[in-house]
């Protein structure tokens, strides 16, 4: 291709403007640090703020001005409301008020380093949201969490992930995790139709209660080692596979319930273990999408998986005895209903398969 | 045409300055050769033009960071997250030392126009076109990017660069890249070949010895050589003079988790550096 040397000269002329233009509030180093250290019980941190950013957010005119150990001085207390307004530092669920000590220039950061303390002691649960400076979409602010001198939590901060937890390895921390993790367990099962349905599909043959244990534990224990094994990241399929095979394990079930009003046969316990792998892949899902606490993460995921053991043993409690009460009353309309409910199952599988394809 | 280079490489930034994936991202080892007990520091740079800024280390998107010496070693453990070196390595031999990264997704989302804007000035023909096929209903580009680069830094055994590490998408050169003469590289997206994708070559001079220019100190410069891979993934570049050199290519899919973003990105960069050719 040629082109005439006035053209790229124009378009080089026009784009240096641009370029120009866009550097006047373009933002090339988006980034703030935050380290949250506590020591002996001690929470105190350094927060160290880009000084565009901090500029920006204080309406300085000159972000280099702030380089002037003098001129920020003058400021400082301009400064400190927007770290303070910026940096939603909780422990214990209670917002942290820091005491600003002394600041520095971090030049090759082109940045500003606040020092903080606080009247915090011996959290048991930190909590940080962020980015820092959410003004600036790119903005991403680095999360380091030391105990006594040692770092333990790593996180990075934007638009998309917004919060960072740690929580320090006492027993009440835990008890907190376990209690917040056994609630999105059920709180997972309970908002998820696909996984109720396909409980549901389990139990509409009904059965001795020894044969509802064993289909209920067949899925409980596949589901168990998936999650188990996706969480820890030694198997881990991508949703695009995951999320049709769940779609596709509803109809399933619902076809082989049809199958076997006809026919003597329950395969169901088998059907569970089966799926149940594949379920299980899709609670790994949400779990990693809550965000998992690095320090406590056995106790999460035991009692995330608790959680979703507590939400199934209420759709079983709940369908069981209403399927076997309906059996016994009038078998005829019983069978209907098994017929009419796996026509559901089997559709909303379908339809779910077609969206997720 | 040498003025249009450095139009497009401008153009290139103006149009995405929001978008970072539309960034090369690549590593700058503190010297591109090493004797056996020397410390490296590898910094990472993201820009334009083979200018660009230091990028902290986040150890939350590090999939993969290792050196490949006489052993591969995983440097994630010894990498701080927020610290401006990515990480630092000692050699035990004066074999060479390959340093490879692999970030996660990041997703990214930008208007329509500058999304085609954008796949048009990387040559990604292929979502340029699905998403012409689509009209008005391609709607704003909802992408997820991720990051393949790999720095060598030069020695006698150019096995430890002509071997694939196994990134997502990967330049591995068919020879030792720091010797001079034409290049010729494979291009691997998931381990096998990828075809019909453009690989383009930057150049800077070096600083002092072996060491790069700062990465955000330098001027822009645009692409002085590009090829497409074959069907084999094969691509030859002709790289003219000495320096520091930076190879990239992108390749841009369908997503699989079209929950989060409809198309996802890989970028790839190799950095080396070749001596003056003997008169």
């Amino acid at each position: 291709m040629r082109v005439s040397p006035r053209l790229a000269s124009l378009i080089a002329g026009a784009a240096s403007v641009m370029v120009v233009a866009a550097a006047a509030h373009a933002h090339s180093q988006p980034y703030s640090f935050v380290d949250v250290e506590l020591d002996q019980g001690v929470l105190h941190g350094r927060v160290t703020a880009h000084v565009v950013d901090l500029a920006h957010e204080a309406a300085l005119p000159v972000p280099d001005s702030l380089f002037d150990a003098a001129f920020t001085a003058r400021r400082l207390g301009a400064l400190e409301r927007v770290i303070d307004s910026h940096l939603k530092l909780g422990a214990d669920h209670r917002r942290v008020r820091p005491r600003f000590g002394a600041f520095r220039s971090v030049r090759d950061k082109r940045s500003i380093a606040f020092d903080w303390t606080s009247d915090v002691h011996a959290p048991a649960e930190l909590e940080l949201d962020g980015p820092l400076f959410p003004y600036d979409p790119p903005h991403e602010t680095y999360v380091n969490v030391y105990v006594d001198g040692k770092l333990v939590h790593e996180d990075l901060l934007d638009r998309e992930h917004t919060s960072a937890s740690y929580v320090v390895g006492t027993r009440q921390s835990i008890a907190r995790v376990v209690g917040t993790f056994v609630l999105q367990g059920m709180h997972h099962i309970f908002i998820g139709p696909d996984h109720i349905l396909f409980v549901v599909g389990l139990l509409l043959l009904g059965g001795s209660l020894f044969r509802l244990l064993k289909i209920v534990t067949a899925f409980t224990l596949a589901h168990t080692i998936t999650l188990v094994l996706a969480t820890l990241r030694v198997v881990n399929p991508p949703p695009r596979v995951v999320e049709p095979l769940i779609a596709l394990s509803i109809i399933y079930i619902g076809v082989e319930t049809l199958l076997a009003l006809r026919r003597e046969r329950d395969a169901r316990a088998r059907i569970a273990f089966g799926f149940g792998l594949v379920h299980g892949f899709g609670f790994a899902s949400v779990l990693r999408d809550f965000g998992l606490p690095n320090t406590a993460l056995g106790w999460a995921l035991g009692s995330f998986n608790l959680g979703v053991e507590a939400g199934q043993a209420c759709i079983v409690l709940a369908a069981a005895p209403l399927l076997m009460w309906l059996r016994r009353h009038d078998p005829a309309i019983g069978r209907r209903v098994v017929t009419a409910t796996s026509g559901v199952i089997i559709a909303a599988g379908a339809y779910w398969l077609v969206q997720r394809l | 045409m040498k003025l249009l280079v450095p139009a497009v490489v401008l153009a290139l930034g103006v149009l995405t300055p929001a978008c970072a994936g539309a960034h090369e991202f690549w590593l700058a080892p503190s010297s591109y050769r090493a004797a056996r007990g020397d410390t490296l520091r590898a910094t990472a740079f993201v820009g334009t033009g083979f200018r660009g800024e230091l990028k902290p280390y986040a150890a939350t998107r590090a999939v993969t960071w290792v050196a490949r010496g006489t052993r591969l070693v995983d440097l994630k453990p010894g990498s701080v997250n927020g610290d401006d070196v990515f990480g630092r390595w000692v050699p035990d031999d004066d074999g060479g030392v390959l340093f490879a990264y692999e970030s996660n997704f990041v997703p990214i989302e930008l208007p329509a126009e500058e999304f085609d804007a954008y796949l048009e000035l990387e040559g990604l023909d292929g979502p340029r076109a699905e998403r012409a096929k689509l009209g008005a209903l391609a709607g704003d580009g909802r992408e997820r990017y991720e990051r393949c680069p790999k720095a060598w830094v030069a020695g006698r055994d150019p096995k430890r660069v002509t071997a694939a590490v196994g990134l997502s998408l990967e330049l591995v050169p068919a020879t030792d890249p720091s010797l001079p003469g034409p290049l010729k590289l494979r291009l691997l997206f998931r381990g096998e070949p990828l075809p019909g994708t453009l690989v383009r070559a930057w150049n800077h001079k070096l600083a002092s010895g072996w060491s790069p220019v700062d990465g955000a100190s330098r001027d822009s410069v645009g692409p002085v050589a590009h090829a497409r891979t074959d069907a084999h993934g094969v691509a030859t570049l002709v790289l003219p003079g000495s320096g520091e050199w930076m190879l990239s290519a992108v390749h841009m899919e369908p997503s699989r988790d079209p929950r989060h973003a409809d198309w996802e990105s890989y970028w790839a960069s190799l950095t080396f550096a070749r001596a003056e050719r003997k008169r």
